[in-house]
């Protein structure tokens, strides 16, 4: 299996190498995303970028062309919140897995320097329309530090769009942790609904003064550091809160995990007071407090595709989240936060369509919205002269499960749609 | 578990209706039968039942009408793997051969996500033992009757199953149990062995038990009858497997483990029903095929342990056109309120059709569960069942508008919407 794996890799490298001629997509359906749709048009990728896009554009002499009469063509999707690149086998293969550092507070885990590039979940993902996505560690209290990459690339370094994009953490709920050493074999302590909540505050404000020291400390070591380059004593080495500095200062984006509304709100809250630069993930019941989240300008990253969180709750309310937070005005972008399942991001902007969400408004939730919580829109994330050709052509909506994409271009490049399931396929599909 | 309020809201409008006429009219009609694709045509349902599909449908006066104009028809979905509404822990994982449980004993008919599951439009479930275990207990087929007490739940004409498991839940490679010593098999040659031993302990017992019957028979009319062998529950149910008479559901994911199912199941003289999960189905589908086994997958898992390393989307293609039947499952109480969109994957992922993608969402798991000849097409003299959707059911903005299970309206969403408005915590949820 590897050896095919690395069989398949080595004609990606041979693409790579190969100076890329104009390419011109003919009598596509245009999706551009940032602009309105085009039915019958021409997209000419020159070199990495777009050079253009119109219904009537001229081929330019030499280029290779692509008739896509009764196709579309998308920018290349952004997957908002994956671990793709630090995980193979989620379960049973702890060496393949590298998303959670020990200890609760890694800011200097940093998820670019351990990326695979020659994870079989990089091809599966891309197969289906994703050329981008966020690679971000998970877990603990201060997780680490998120990447934007493409999903190309011999070399991790050649995967890399931009470091970092945001630290990220989980926002101390305060609700008891299941433990499995106990769990199978001790009772549970009968407490009554007003014990728990005091315990649940008790240990909420607890992580979040832990949490908030960390913020004032990081604050306080980058000061130091900044005295440092005027002449001042440096201080000692302190690698984490040397990483800490940028989110504590708010300059760089943090990406608080919270699924519940009380949640949300505190870490709105906690990130106000402070001047965080905030961005929620997870996002389970933002559609209860959307205004909030508008006015204090703080983008969602969410998946649809969940159950509801309280058995009261309407059924559809994950469904129809987006449309509540499109409506409200918030900032978002939908997201798979998975890695396997990252091909199933179009499909979870269906499920937010079908529960409210315009069409155009769920394609640029998974394209141009999260490439501009990001900062990266300028590059990337709608079809437009001048931005990194990444796109790709789909035989019909690619919200709808039945499509089938055929061409793939990520910086210009044509990617093969060859994934270890296609081998796989192939091999046992006429197997007597 | 506490009910939704608005669930509980929404059954409250929707009384059981026993002699009671339905119609629905005007809607495109995928009847997963002979009868194919009708537009504009009328299901009628009389007493619970179908008794009448097509285009020329009369609507008897006083008929309750349910206008589907513009929307598609379907029979309402079974999901041929779930564990939705088992009140506890779905593993009694304490010993590898647990036969003798049942998940009957513990259905919750008060699970919330009954109530959802009917609004993926799903009417009927397979619900199964955990997979801690090589023989694990006993499944409950239920049809979602919501508001109605697990007995009436229960699918009656359905027949005993019972999971198996193989691989590495069952070798527990992935955890251990705190407090719980390590647990035989723990290789993939124990699981076939753990096998091999409850067989060959279940022939002898019924060997013992057939000699009794045989001589009682033998015994003249008043004459005192011989002491019995002892019972043993666990032995009983393993007797009932060698006799056919309950349907093997097995889970397993890599080839080796399927066709040594395989060879067991004929050393001893049954047959496994379904194989379920099945990731590498495709591997070994003609051996599937010649046992005559259901392959029951998921539609696009991977990569999630190592076992699913293999899996591939175009299994459920691959395993049908070698002469399975294939269903599409969830194993999961959020999966299952959309297995439309996963039977539509089968179109995507090897050139299934969409007529057969359909069935692998309703006809094929329940020929699976033996019980297509109550449900999984609109066809006359079946269960009405029913499923209506806004949309072509594999269209990218299609929604289930109202769920019908035995001809009873459980599931509208415009009254479920309007009960929303009751209950000012929940209002702004849903659009």
């Amino acid at each position: 299996m590897r050896r095919t794996a690395y069989a398949a890799v080595c004609c990606a490298s041979l693409a790579l190498d190969a100076a890329a001629a104009d390419t011109v997509i003919k009598n596509a359906r245009i999706v551009t995303v940032s602009g309105t749709v085009i039915e019958r048009g021409s997209v000419v990728i020159s070199g990495a970028k777009i050079a253009a896009i119109g219904a009537d554009v001229a081929t330019p002499a030499g280029a290779t062309v692509i008739d896509a009469t009764g196709k579309t063509v998308y920018p290349g999707l952004i997957d908002g919140l994956t671990t793709i690149g630090l995980v193979e086998i989620g379960q049973g293969a702890a060496g393949t897995v590298d998303t959670t550092e020990t200890g609760d507070v890694n800011p200097h885990a940093k998820a670019w320097v351990a990326l695979q590039p020659h994870s079989d979940l990089i091809p599966v993902a891309r197969a289906n329309g994703l050329t981008a996505v966020l690679s971000a560690p998970a877990g603990g209290l201060i997780s680490g530090q998120s990447a934007l990459i493409r999903l190309a690339g011999s070399t991790p370094d050649a995967l890399v769009v931009k470091t970092p994009i945001a630290m990220h953490m989980v926002f101390p709920t305060g609700r008891p942790v299941v433990d499995f050493a106990t769990a199978f074999t001790q009772e549970p302590e009968l407490k009554t609904l007003e014990e728990r909540l005091r315990e649940r505050k008790r240990n909420q404000d607890k992580e979040l003064g832990r949490l908030k020291n960390l913020l004032e400390e990081a604050k306080a070591y980058g000061a130091a550091l900044d005295a440092a380059k005027t002449g001042k004593a440096a201080p000692k080495p302190d690698l984490p809160m040397e990483a800490l500095a940028p989110a504590a200062r708010g300059e760089l984006p943090v990406v608080l995990r919270a699924d519940a509304e009380d949640d949300i709100r505190a870490a709105v809250k906690f990130a106000d007071e402070r001047g965080l630069k905030l961005v929620i993930a997870g996002g389970l019941e933002a559609w209860r407090c959307a205004e909030l989240l508008k006015q204090k300008n703080v983008a969602v990253l969410t998946n649809v595709e969940r159950l509801p969180r309280k058995d009261s709750d309407p059924y559809d309310a994950p469904y129809a989240n987006p449309a509540a937070l499109y409506k409200a005005g918030v900032r978002f972008a939908i997201v798979s936060d998975d890695a396997s399942q990252v091909r199933n991001l179009p499909f979870e902007a269906a499920m937010a369509r079908a529960y409210g969400l315009p069409a155009d408004a769920a394609i640029r939730a998974i394209t141009l919205s999260p490439a501009e919580i990001f900062g990266v829109a300028a590059r990337m994330g709608s079809l437009e002269v001048g931005k990194d050709a990444n796109l790709f052509v789909a035989t019909g909506d690619i919200m709808d499960h039945r499509s089938q994409v055929t061409q793939v271009f990520i910086d210009g490049v044509p990617q093969s749609l060859e994934t270890r399931h296609t081998r796989l396929y192939e091999e046992f599909k006429g197997r007597p | 578990m506490k009910r939704s309020l608005i669930a509980a809201l929404t059954f409250a409008l929707t009384p059981w209706l026993s002699a009671q006429t339905t119609a629905i009219t005007g809607g495109t009609i995928i009847t997963v039968g002979a009868q194919g694709v009708i537009e504009k045509g009328t299901v009628l349902i009389r007493d619970g039942k179908i008794v009448a599909v097509g285009k020329d449908v009369q609507v008897p006066a006083g008929a309750v009408v349910i206008d589907a104009s513009g929307r598609y028809v379907i029979p309402g979905i079974i999901d041929a793997h779930s564990h939705t509404a088992v009140d506890g822990s779905v593993n009694e994982g304490s010993d590898s051969v647990t036969a003798e449980v049942r998940v009957r004993d513990v259905i919750d008919n008060g699970d919330i996500n009954i109530y959802r599951e009917l609004a993926g439009g799903v009417t009927t479930i397979n619900v199964l033992h955990g997979s801690a275990n090589t023989i694990g207990g006993q499944n409950a087929v239920l049809k979602l009757r919501w508001g109605k007490s697990p007995e009436e739940m229960v699918f009656k004409e359905a027949p005993k199953g019972i999971k198996f498991a193989l691989g590495e839940n069952v070798k527990r490679s992935n955890f251990t149990i705190p407090g719980q010593q390590r647990r035989y098999p723990a290789t993939r040659m124990g699981v076939e062995v753990v096998l091999r031993d409850a067989f060959s302990e279940a022939r002898a017992y019924k060997a013992e038990w057939d000699a009794y019957d045989k001589a009682v028979k033998a015994l003249p009319a008043k004459a005192d009858k011989p002491a019995a062998p002892r019972r043993n529950l666990r032995m009983e149910t393993l007797k009932e497997i060698l006799e056919g008479k309950i349907d093997v559901h097995a889970h397993c994911y890599r080839a080796d483990e399927i066709l040594m199912l395989i060879r067991v199941a004929d050393e001893f003289g049954f047959k496994i029903r379904t194989f379920q999960h099945v990731l590498e189905g495709y591997k070994v589908a003609t051996e599937i095929a010649k046992h005559g086994a259901g392959g029951s997958t998921f539609s696009d898992w991977w990569a999630y342990k190592m076992e699913a390393h293999d899996a591939i989307p175009y299994n459920a293609a691959i395993m049908a056109s070698h002469g399975v039947v294939v269903s599409l499952n969830s194993d999961s109480n959020e999966l299952a309120r959309r297995l439309y969109w996963e039977a539509a994957k089968a179109v995507k992922y090897g050139n299934v059709s969409e007529a057969e993608a359909l069935k692998m969402v309703t006809l094929n798991p329940a020929i699976q569960l033996r019980v297509d000849k109550r449900v999984g097409s609109l066809e006359v003299g079946k269960d009405a069942d029913v499923a209506i959707f806004s949309a072509h059911p594999f269209a990218p903005d299609t929604r289930v508008e109202m769920t019908l299970v035995d001809g009873n309206v459980l599931f509208d969403r415009a009254k479920d919407k309007g009960s929303r408005e009751k209950v000012p915590a929940a209002a702004g949820g849903g659009q």
